[in-house]
Protein backbone atom coordinates (compact mmCIF):
# COMPACT_ATOMS: atom_id res chain seq x y z
CA UNK A 1 0.00 0.00 0.00
CA UNK A 2 2.72 2.42 1.04
CA UNK A 3 4.67 1.53 -2.10
CA UNK A 4 1.64 2.23 -4.26
CA UNK A 5 1.11 5.61 -2.60
CA UNK A 6 4.77 6.49 -3.07
CA UNK A 7 4.67 5.43 -6.72
CA UNK A 8 1.60 7.59 -7.27
CA UNK A 9 3.25 10.54 -5.51
CA UNK A 10 6.37 10.16 -7.65
CA UNK A 11 4.24 10.10 -10.75
CA UNK A 12 2.33 13.23 -9.72
CA UNK A 13 5.51 15.07 -8.78
CA UNK A 14 7.31 14.04 -11.96
CA UNK A 15 10.12 12.29 -10.11
CA UNK A 16 12.60 10.39 -12.25
CA UNK A 17 14.63 7.57 -10.79
CA UNK A 18 18.04 7.43 -12.44
CA UNK A 19 19.69 4.00 -12.02
CA UNK A 20 22.94 4.62 -10.18
CA UNK A 21 25.65 2.52 -8.57
CA UNK A 22 26.94 4.26 -5.49
CA UNK A 23 29.28 3.66 -2.58
CA UNK A 24 30.06 5.61 0.56
CA UNK A 25 33.46 7.05 1.35
CA UNK A 26 35.04 8.22 4.58
CA UNK A 27 38.54 9.65 5.00
CA UNK A 28 39.88 11.07 8.22
CA UNK A 29 43.37 11.94 9.42
CA UNK A 30 45.29 8.68 9.42
CA UNK A 31 42.66 6.88 7.36
CA UNK A 32 42.69 6.45 3.62
CA UNK A 33 39.76 5.39 1.51
CA UNK A 34 40.23 3.46 -1.73
CA UNK A 35 37.82 2.06 -4.27
CA UNK A 36 38.52 -1.40 -5.63
CA UNK A 37 36.99 -1.66 -9.07
CA UNK A 38 36.65 -4.76 -11.19
CA UNK A 39 34.20 -6.45 -13.50
CA UNK A 40 35.07 -10.02 -12.72
CA UNK A 41 31.53 -11.29 -13.20
CA UNK A 42 31.65 -10.22 -16.84
CA UNK A 43 33.57 -13.43 -17.53
CA UNK A 44 30.27 -15.25 -17.36
CA UNK A 45 28.35 -12.95 -19.68
CA UNK A 46 28.70 -14.13 -23.28
CA UNK A 47 28.41 -10.64 -24.73
CA UNK A 48 30.91 -9.06 -22.38
CA UNK A 49 33.86 -11.37 -22.06
CA UNK A 50 36.56 -9.28 -23.60
CA UNK A 51 36.57 -5.76 -22.36
CA UNK A 52 37.98 -3.20 -22.03
CA UNK A 53 35.43 -1.57 -19.72
CA UNK A 54 35.37 2.17 -19.23
CA UNK A 55 34.20 3.47 -15.88
CA UNK A 56 33.32 6.99 -14.79
CA UNK A 57 33.67 7.81 -11.11
CA UNK A 58 32.30 10.92 -9.40
CA UNK A 59 33.16 11.70 -5.80
CA UNK A 60 30.80 13.97 -3.87
CA UNK A 61 31.61 15.70 -0.61
CA UNK A 62 29.34 15.88 2.42
CA UNK A 63 27.47 18.83 0.94
CA UNK A 64 26.90 17.12 -2.38
CA UNK A 65 29.49 19.01 -4.44
CA UNK A 66 31.51 17.01 -6.95
CA UNK A 67 35.09 17.12 -5.74
CA UNK A 68 36.72 14.79 -8.23
CA UNK A 69 35.88 13.02 -11.47
CA UNK A 70 37.82 10.05 -12.79
CA UNK A 71 37.65 8.05 -15.96
CA UNK A 72 39.41 4.74 -15.94
CA UNK A 73 39.58 1.55 -17.89
CA UNK A 74 39.54 -2.06 -16.83
CA UNK A 75 41.54 -3.96 -19.42
CA UNK A 76 39.51 -7.13 -19.10
CA UNK A 77 37.26 -9.04 -16.74
CA UNK A 78 40.05 -9.95 -14.34
CA UNK A 79 41.65 -6.52 -14.18
CA UNK A 80 41.37 -4.77 -10.82
CA UNK A 81 41.97 -1.03 -10.40
CA UNK A 82 42.43 0.63 -7.02
CA UNK A 83 41.37 4.26 -6.92
CA UNK A 84 42.36 6.30 -3.86
CA UNK A 85 39.76 8.91 -2.97
CA UNK A 86 40.72 12.40 -1.88
CA UNK A 87 39.77 13.73 1.53
CA UNK A 88 37.18 16.45 0.97
CA UNK A 89 34.81 18.69 2.86
CA UNK A 90 33.16 16.88 5.72
CA UNK A 91 35.49 13.89 5.46
CA UNK A 92 32.82 11.64 3.98
CA UNK A 93 30.28 11.45 1.20
CA UNK A 94 29.21 9.26 -1.65
CA UNK A 95 30.77 8.09 -4.89
CA UNK A 96 28.96 7.08 -8.03
CA UNK A 97 30.35 4.67 -10.61
CA UNK A 98 28.92 4.25 -14.07
CA UNK A 99 29.91 2.17 -17.03
CA UNK A 100 28.41 -0.07 -19.64
CA UNK A 101 28.41 -3.80 -19.11
CA UNK A 102 29.37 -3.44 -15.48
CA UNK A 103 28.17 -6.55 -13.66
CA UNK A 104 30.24 -6.82 -10.52
CA UNK A 105 29.71 -5.28 -7.16
CA UNK A 106 32.40 -2.74 -6.39
CA UNK A 107 34.25 -2.32 -3.15
CA UNK A 108 35.22 0.59 -0.95
CA UNK A 109 38.00 0.06 1.57
CA UNK A 110 39.08 2.08 4.60
CA UNK A 111 42.56 1.59 5.98
CA UNK A 112 44.67 2.91 8.82
CA UNK A 113 47.77 1.61 7.04
CA UNK A 114 47.97 -1.58 9.12
CA UNK A 115 44.74 -3.24 8.12
CA UNK A 116 41.70 -2.46 6.05
CA UNK A 117 38.00 -3.11 6.07
CA UNK A 118 35.79 -3.32 3.04
CA UNK A 119 32.20 -3.18 1.97
CA UNK A 120 30.38 -3.02 -1.32
CA UNK A 121 28.21 -0.47 -3.01
CA UNK A 122 24.61 -0.57 -4.11
CA UNK A 123 23.02 -0.58 -7.54
CA UNK A 124 19.93 1.53 -6.86
CA UNK A 125 18.89 4.93 -8.17
CA UNK A 126 19.01 8.63 -7.51
CA UNK A 127 15.72 10.49 -7.42
CA UNK A 128 15.51 13.58 -9.63
CA UNK A 129 12.73 15.99 -8.70
CA UNK A 130 11.66 18.70 -11.18
CA UNK A 131 11.87 22.34 -10.09
CA UNK A 132 8.27 22.71 -8.80
CA UNK A 133 8.64 19.58 -6.68
CA UNK A 134 11.96 20.85 -5.32
CA UNK A 135 10.28 24.09 -4.30
CA UNK A 136 7.46 22.18 -2.63
CA UNK A 137 9.98 20.06 -0.71
CA UNK A 138 11.85 23.16 0.39
CA UNK A 139 8.71 24.94 1.57
CA UNK A 140 6.96 22.06 3.32
CA UNK A 141 10.17 20.52 4.63
CA UNK A 142 11.40 23.83 5.98
CA UNK A 143 8.21 24.42 7.94
CA UNK A 144 8.11 20.88 9.32
CA UNK A 145 11.77 21.08 10.29
CA UNK A 146 10.96 23.99 12.59
CA UNK A 147 8.87 21.55 14.58
CA UNK A 148 11.49 18.80 14.37
CA UNK A 149 9.50 16.83 11.79
CA UNK A 150 9.85 15.76 8.19
CA UNK A 151 7.65 14.39 5.43
CA UNK A 152 7.92 10.64 6.16
CA UNK A 153 7.97 9.51 2.54
CA UNK A 154 10.58 6.85 3.26
CA UNK A 155 11.36 5.07 6.49
CA UNK A 156 14.08 2.70 7.57
CA UNK A 157 14.81 0.82 10.73
CA UNK A 158 18.25 -0.07 12.01
CA UNK A 159 19.91 -1.24 15.18
CA UNK A 160 22.81 0.81 16.48
CA UNK A 161 25.32 -0.25 19.10
CA UNK A 162 26.94 2.04 21.64
CA UNK A 163 29.36 1.32 24.47
CA UNK A 164 32.63 2.51 25.92
CA UNK A 165 34.84 0.23 23.81
CA UNK A 166 33.01 0.30 20.52
CA UNK A 167 29.99 1.66 18.77
CA UNK A 168 28.32 2.11 15.41
CA UNK A 169 27.51 5.35 13.64
CA UNK A 170 25.40 5.91 10.57
CA UNK A 171 26.70 7.48 7.40
CA UNK A 172 23.44 8.71 5.88
CA UNK A 173 23.41 9.36 2.12
CA UNK A 174 20.91 11.62 0.39
CA UNK A 175 20.14 9.92 -2.91
CA UNK A 176 18.09 12.72 -4.39
CA UNK A 177 18.42 16.22 -5.77
CA UNK A 178 16.36 17.83 -3.00
CA UNK A 179 17.37 18.68 0.52
CA UNK A 180 16.55 15.56 2.46
CA UNK A 181 15.46 16.00 6.04
CA UNK A 182 16.02 12.72 7.82
CA UNK A 183 14.38 12.47 11.20
CA UNK A 184 16.10 10.00 13.51
CA UNK A 185 14.59 8.60 16.67
CA UNK A 186 16.37 6.14 18.95
CA UNK A 187 14.66 3.94 21.53
CA UNK A 188 15.53 1.06 23.81
CA UNK A 189 13.43 -0.60 26.48
CA UNK A 190 11.17 2.34 27.04
CA UNK A 191 13.94 4.93 26.81
CA UNK A 192 13.76 7.57 24.11
CA UNK A 193 16.84 9.48 23.05
CA UNK A 194 16.42 13.04 21.76
CA UNK A 195 15.13 13.20 18.21
CA UNK A 196 17.50 14.52 15.58
CA UNK A 197 16.70 15.94 12.15
CA UNK A 198 19.56 15.78 9.65
CA UNK A 199 19.19 18.26 6.78
CA UNK A 200 21.25 16.73 4.01
CA UNK A 201 21.91 18.69 0.82
CA UNK A 202 21.25 17.03 -2.55
CA UNK A 203 23.67 14.11 -3.03
CA UNK A 204 25.24 15.01 0.28
CA UNK A 205 25.84 12.93 3.37
CA UNK A 206 25.83 13.27 7.14
CA UNK A 207 27.52 11.16 9.77
CA UNK A 208 25.11 10.49 12.61
CA UNK A 209 27.14 10.19 15.80
CA UNK A 210 25.11 7.56 17.60
CA UNK A 211 27.21 7.87 20.75
CA UNK A 212 26.38 11.55 20.99
CA UNK A 213 22.72 10.80 20.38
CA UNK A 214 22.20 8.01 22.91
CA UNK A 215 25.27 8.17 25.16
CA UNK A 216 28.06 5.64 24.93
CA UNK A 217 29.29 4.84 28.41
CA UNK A 218 29.46 1.38 29.96
CA UNK A 219 28.67 -1.90 28.27
CA UNK A 220 27.43 -2.07 24.72
CA UNK A 221 23.76 -1.27 24.43
CA UNK A 222 21.57 -1.89 21.44
CA UNK A 223 19.30 0.90 20.23
CA UNK A 224 16.50 0.79 17.71
CA UNK A 225 16.78 3.58 15.22
CA UNK A 226 13.87 4.76 13.13
CA UNK A 227 14.71 7.02 10.23
CA UNK A 228 12.10 8.90 8.21
CA UNK A 229 12.92 11.13 5.26
CA UNK A 230 11.20 13.17 2.59
CA UNK A 231 13.25 11.68 -0.28
CA UNK A 232 15.17 8.53 -1.12
CA UNK A 233 18.12 7.80 1.13
CA UNK A 234 20.28 5.00 2.41
CA UNK A 235 22.99 4.59 4.99
CA UNK A 236 26.06 2.57 5.90
CA UNK A 237 27.20 1.63 9.36
CA UNK A 238 30.54 3.04 10.51
CA UNK A 239 32.07 0.93 13.27
CA UNK A 240 34.54 2.39 15.73
CA UNK A 241 36.69 1.18 18.61
CA UNK A 242 37.66 2.80 21.92
CA UNK A 243 39.02 5.91 20.19
CA UNK A 244 35.70 6.35 18.43
CA UNK A 245 36.01 8.41 15.24
CA UNK A 246 39.58 9.42 16.09
CA UNK A 247 40.70 5.81 15.56
CA UNK A 248 40.34 3.22 12.81
CA UNK A 249 36.83 2.65 11.48
CA UNK A 250 34.96 -0.06 9.66
CA UNK A 251 32.30 0.44 7.05
CA UNK A 252 29.39 -1.86 6.30
CA UNK A 253 26.31 -1.97 4.14
CA UNK A 254 22.84 -2.70 5.44
CA UNK A 255 20.02 -4.41 3.60
CA UNK B 1 0.60 -16.44 10.83
CA UNK B 2 0.69 -18.77 7.85
CA UNK B 3 0.45 -22.50 8.54
CA UNK B 4 3.26 -23.00 6.02
CA UNK B 5 6.12 -20.92 7.38
CA UNK B 6 9.20 -20.31 5.26
CA UNK B 7 12.62 -21.28 6.54
CA UNK B 8 15.95 -19.56 6.53
CA UNK B 9 19.12 -21.31 7.64
CA UNK B 10 22.03 -18.97 8.29
CA UNK B 11 25.49 -19.63 9.65
CA UNK B 12 28.27 -17.80 11.38
CA UNK B 13 31.32 -18.62 13.46
CA UNK B 14 31.94 -17.84 17.11
CA UNK B 15 35.31 -17.30 18.69
CA UNK B 16 35.91 -16.54 22.37
CA UNK B 17 36.60 -13.02 23.57
CA UNK B 18 34.27 -11.15 21.26
CA UNK B 19 31.10 -9.22 21.81
CA UNK B 20 28.95 -10.89 19.19
CA UNK B 21 25.39 -9.65 18.91
CA UNK B 22 23.19 -11.13 16.20
CA UNK B 23 20.03 -9.41 15.05
CA UNK B 24 17.29 -12.03 14.88
CA UNK B 25 15.68 -9.82 12.24
CA UNK B 26 17.57 -7.18 10.31
CA UNK B 27 15.12 -4.34 10.61
CA UNK B 28 13.23 -3.36 7.52
CA UNK B 29 9.71 -3.59 8.69
CA UNK B 30 7.47 -1.78 11.14
CA UNK B 31 8.18 -2.77 14.70
CA UNK B 32 4.88 -4.50 15.24
CA UNK B 33 5.45 -7.03 12.48
CA UNK B 34 9.00 -8.03 13.13
CA UNK B 35 8.64 -11.28 15.02
CA UNK B 36 9.75 -14.61 13.69
CA UNK B 37 7.66 -17.74 14.07
CA UNK B 38 10.65 -19.43 15.67
CA UNK B 39 14.42 -19.21 15.90
CA UNK B 40 16.62 -22.15 16.88
CA UNK B 41 20.36 -21.92 17.34
CA UNK B 42 22.57 -25.00 16.85
CA UNK B 43 26.24 -25.08 17.78
CA UNK B 44 28.72 -27.39 16.06
CA UNK B 45 32.39 -28.01 16.66
CA UNK B 46 34.95 -28.27 13.89
CA UNK B 47 34.28 -32.00 13.45
CA UNK B 48 30.57 -31.39 13.06
CA UNK B 49 29.46 -32.64 16.46
CA UNK B 50 26.40 -30.83 17.72
CA UNK B 51 27.27 -29.27 21.04
CA UNK B 52 23.86 -27.77 21.69
CA UNK B 53 20.54 -26.85 20.14
CA UNK B 54 18.98 -23.83 21.77
CA UNK B 55 15.52 -22.49 20.92
CA UNK B 56 15.44 -18.73 21.24
CA UNK B 57 12.69 -16.47 22.43
CA UNK B 58 11.01 -15.64 19.13
CA UNK B 59 10.30 -12.10 20.23
CA UNK B 60 13.91 -11.45 21.17
CA UNK B 61 15.46 -8.93 18.82
CA UNK B 62 19.11 -9.58 19.62
CA UNK B 63 20.87 -12.89 20.25
CA UNK B 64 23.89 -12.41 22.50
CA UNK B 65 25.93 -15.10 20.83
CA UNK B 66 28.83 -15.03 23.24
CA UNK B 67 26.53 -15.43 26.21
CA UNK B 68 24.82 -18.52 24.83
CA UNK B 69 27.87 -20.15 23.24
CA UNK B 70 30.83 -19.66 25.55
CA UNK B 71 29.86 -22.26 28.15
CA UNK B 72 28.72 -24.74 25.54
CA UNK B 73 31.91 -24.30 23.50
CA UNK B 74 34.17 -25.16 26.42
CA UNK B 75 37.75 -25.22 25.15
CA UNK B 76 36.84 -24.95 21.47
CA UNK B 77 38.63 -22.05 19.81
CA UNK B 78 35.86 -21.69 17.25
CA UNK B 79 32.43 -23.18 16.60
CA UNK B 80 29.95 -22.93 13.78
CA UNK B 81 26.59 -21.51 14.79
CA UNK B 82 23.47 -22.18 12.74
CA UNK B 83 20.34 -20.07 12.92
CA UNK B 84 17.18 -21.85 11.84
CA UNK B 85 14.56 -19.14 11.44
CA UNK B 86 10.96 -19.83 10.50
CA UNK B 87 8.94 -16.92 9.30
CA UNK B 88 5.82 -15.83 7.50
CA UNK B 89 6.44 -14.59 3.97
CA UNK B 90 3.63 -12.09 4.37
CA UNK B 91 5.59 -10.45 7.16
CA UNK B 92 9.00 -10.85 5.56
CA UNK B 93 8.34 -10.80 1.80
CA UNK B 94 12.05 -11.05 1.06
CA UNK B 95 13.55 -12.76 4.10
CA UNK B 96 14.27 -11.70 7.66
CA UNK B 97 18.06 -11.66 7.35
CA UNK B 98 20.40 -11.66 10.28
CA UNK B 99 23.12 -9.07 10.68
CA UNK B 100 25.63 -9.03 13.52
CA UNK B 101 27.86 -6.75 15.54
CA UNK B 102 31.32 -8.06 16.38
CA UNK B 103 34.08 -6.57 18.49
CA UNK B 104 36.88 -8.15 20.49
CA UNK B 105 36.75 -7.00 24.09
CA UNK B 106 39.64 -4.68 24.90
CA UNK B 107 40.73 -4.41 21.26
CA UNK B 108 41.62 -1.10 19.68
CA UNK B 109 40.17 -2.39 16.40
CA UNK B 110 36.87 -0.95 15.21
CA UNK B 111 33.66 -2.88 15.68
CA UNK B 112 32.59 -4.91 12.68
CA UNK B 113 29.07 -5.27 11.39
CA UNK B 114 28.33 -8.05 8.97
CA UNK B 115 25.61 -9.92 7.14
CA UNK B 116 25.25 -13.44 8.49
CA UNK B 117 25.54 -15.94 5.64
CA UNK B 118 22.15 -17.11 4.44
CA UNK B 119 22.93 -20.66 3.43
CA UNK B 120 19.67 -22.45 2.82
CA UNK B 121 16.02 -21.54 2.59
CA UNK B 122 14.39 -18.21 2.16
CA UNK B 123 13.06 -17.23 -1.21
CA UNK B 124 14.98 -19.55 -3.52
CA UNK B 125 15.67 -17.25 -6.43
CA UNK B 126 16.95 -14.52 -4.17
CA UNK B 127 19.15 -16.37 -1.76
CA UNK B 128 21.75 -17.92 -4.00
CA UNK B 129 20.84 -21.52 -3.35
CA UNK B 130 18.57 -22.31 -6.27
CA UNK B 131 21.18 -23.99 -8.44
CA UNK B 132 23.59 -26.72 -7.65
CA UNK B 133 26.75 -24.97 -8.76
CA UNK B 134 27.87 -22.29 -6.41
CA UNK B 135 30.67 -19.99 -7.31
CA UNK B 136 31.89 -17.18 -5.07
CA UNK B 137 34.67 -14.66 -5.31
CA UNK B 138 36.51 -12.02 -3.27
CA UNK B 139 39.02 -9.38 -4.32
CA UNK B 140 41.90 -8.25 -2.09
CA UNK B 141 43.83 -5.01 -1.90
CA UNK B 142 47.17 -5.13 -3.67
CA UNK B 143 49.10 -3.30 -0.95
CA UNK B 144 50.70 -5.22 1.92
CA UNK B 145 49.02 -4.83 5.31
CA UNK B 146 49.92 -6.16 8.74
CA UNK B 147 47.06 -8.58 8.42
CA UNK B 148 46.59 -12.33 8.06
CA UNK B 149 43.87 -13.58 5.74
CA UNK B 150 41.88 -16.77 5.77
CA UNK B 151 38.60 -18.17 4.58
CA UNK B 152 36.14 -19.94 6.85
CA UNK B 153 34.15 -22.71 5.18
CA UNK B 154 31.28 -24.55 6.80
CA UNK B 155 29.06 -27.31 5.46
CA UNK B 156 25.59 -26.95 6.90
CA UNK B 157 24.17 -29.99 5.06
CA UNK B 158 22.64 -32.69 7.21
CA UNK B 159 23.92 -35.70 5.30
CA UNK B 160 26.01 -34.69 2.31
CA UNK B 161 29.75 -34.04 2.37
CA UNK B 162 31.11 -31.19 0.26
CA UNK B 163 34.37 -30.84 -1.60
CA UNK B 164 34.77 -27.14 -2.23
CA UNK B 165 37.55 -26.03 -4.53
CA UNK B 166 39.35 -22.96 -3.25
CA UNK B 167 41.52 -21.08 -5.75
CA UNK B 168 43.93 -18.33 -4.72
CA UNK B 169 44.87 -15.99 -7.55
CA UNK B 170 48.19 -14.22 -7.19
CA UNK B 171 49.51 -11.65 -9.63
CA UNK B 172 50.56 -14.27 -12.15
CA UNK B 173 50.13 -17.66 -10.53
CA UNK B 174 47.28 -19.48 -8.95
CA UNK B 175 46.93 -22.21 -6.37
CA UNK B 176 43.94 -24.50 -6.04
CA UNK B 177 43.10 -26.49 -2.95
CA UNK B 178 40.30 -29.00 -2.53
CA UNK B 179 38.86 -29.49 0.92
CA UNK B 180 36.60 -32.25 2.14
CA UNK B 181 33.94 -31.11 4.56
CA UNK B 182 31.64 -33.60 6.22
CA UNK B 183 28.15 -32.59 7.26
CA UNK B 184 28.18 -29.76 9.81
CA UNK B 185 31.98 -29.56 9.80
CA UNK B 186 34.00 -26.44 9.17
CA UNK B 187 37.55 -25.37 8.53
CA UNK B 188 39.61 -22.20 8.41
CA UNK B 189 42.03 -22.10 5.50
CA UNK B 190 44.96 -19.71 5.65
CA UNK B 191 45.35 -17.48 2.61
CA UNK B 192 48.98 -16.40 2.34
CA UNK B 193 48.95 -12.74 1.34
CA UNK B 194 52.12 -13.21 -0.68
CA UNK B 195 53.60 -16.07 -2.64
CA UNK B 196 56.95 -15.90 -4.38
CA UNK B 197 56.79 -12.13 -4.33
CA UNK B 198 53.28 -11.99 -5.75
CA UNK B 199 50.40 -10.50 -3.84
CA UNK B 200 47.13 -12.33 -3.32
CA UNK B 201 44.57 -10.59 -5.50
CA UNK B 202 41.53 -12.79 -5.64
CA UNK B 203 39.86 -15.80 -4.08
CA UNK B 204 37.32 -18.13 -5.62
CA UNK B 205 35.33 -20.84 -3.91
CA UNK B 206 33.45 -23.40 -6.00
CA UNK B 207 31.15 -26.00 -4.55
CA UNK B 208 28.16 -28.05 -5.61
CA UNK B 209 25.95 -26.35 -3.06
CA UNK B 210 26.09 -23.28 -0.93
CA UNK B 211 28.44 -23.28 2.03
CA UNK B 212 28.89 -20.89 4.90
CA UNK B 213 31.80 -18.77 3.69
CA UNK B 214 33.52 -15.79 5.24
CA UNK B 215 36.73 -14.04 4.29
CA UNK B 216 38.60 -13.22 7.46
CA UNK B 217 41.33 -10.67 8.16
CA UNK B 218 43.17 -10.61 11.48
CA UNK B 219 45.67 -8.12 12.75
CA UNK B 220 49.04 -9.83 12.43
CA UNK B 221 50.20 -8.89 15.93
CA UNK B 222 47.08 -9.48 18.01
CA UNK B 223 44.89 -11.71 15.88
CA UNK B 224 41.96 -9.33 16.35
CA UNK B 225 39.37 -9.66 13.62
CA UNK B 226 39.41 -6.65 11.34
CA UNK B 227 37.66 -8.24 8.38
CA UNK B 228 34.75 -10.68 8.47
CA UNK B 229 32.97 -10.51 5.19
CA UNK B 230 30.84 -12.50 2.81
CA UNK B 231 32.05 -13.43 -0.65
CA UNK B 232 30.17 -12.57 -3.83
CA UNK B 233 28.15 -15.21 -5.59
CA UNK B 234 28.36 -15.55 -9.37
CA UNK B 235 25.91 -18.31 -10.06
CA UNK B 236 22.79 -18.47 -8.04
Amino acid sequence: MANAVRALARSLLGVIRVPTYYLPWIARPGLECTLVLSNVEARFKPDSRRGPYTLAVEQYDADGAVVRRHELTLRDATDVVELPLVPAAGGYGLVTVSGERLYSDLYVTVSDGESYCVTHGRGEWIERYPAPARLAHAAVGGVLALAGRTVPAFTRHQYAYAGTDSRSHLLVLNLSNVTNRVRVTATREGTDAPTRVLAIPPLGARLLDVGALVGAGGETRVWRLHLAANAWFNFYLVGTGPRDLAGPVSLMHVK
Amino acid sequence: MSNRPSALLSATFWEPGYEHLVESVHQRDPEAARHLASLDVAIHDEQGKELASLPQDRASEIVDLDRIVRDVAGTEHRVMVLFDARYDERIFPYRPHHYAYLHRRGSTAPALYYAVNAVLGGVPDRIGAARLNNFETYVFRASPFAERYSVLLGNVARFSPAEPEVTLYYERDRETRTVTLGPKTHVELDLPAEREGQRLRRLEVKSVFRLATYVVGRRAASGDLVLFDHLFTYFK
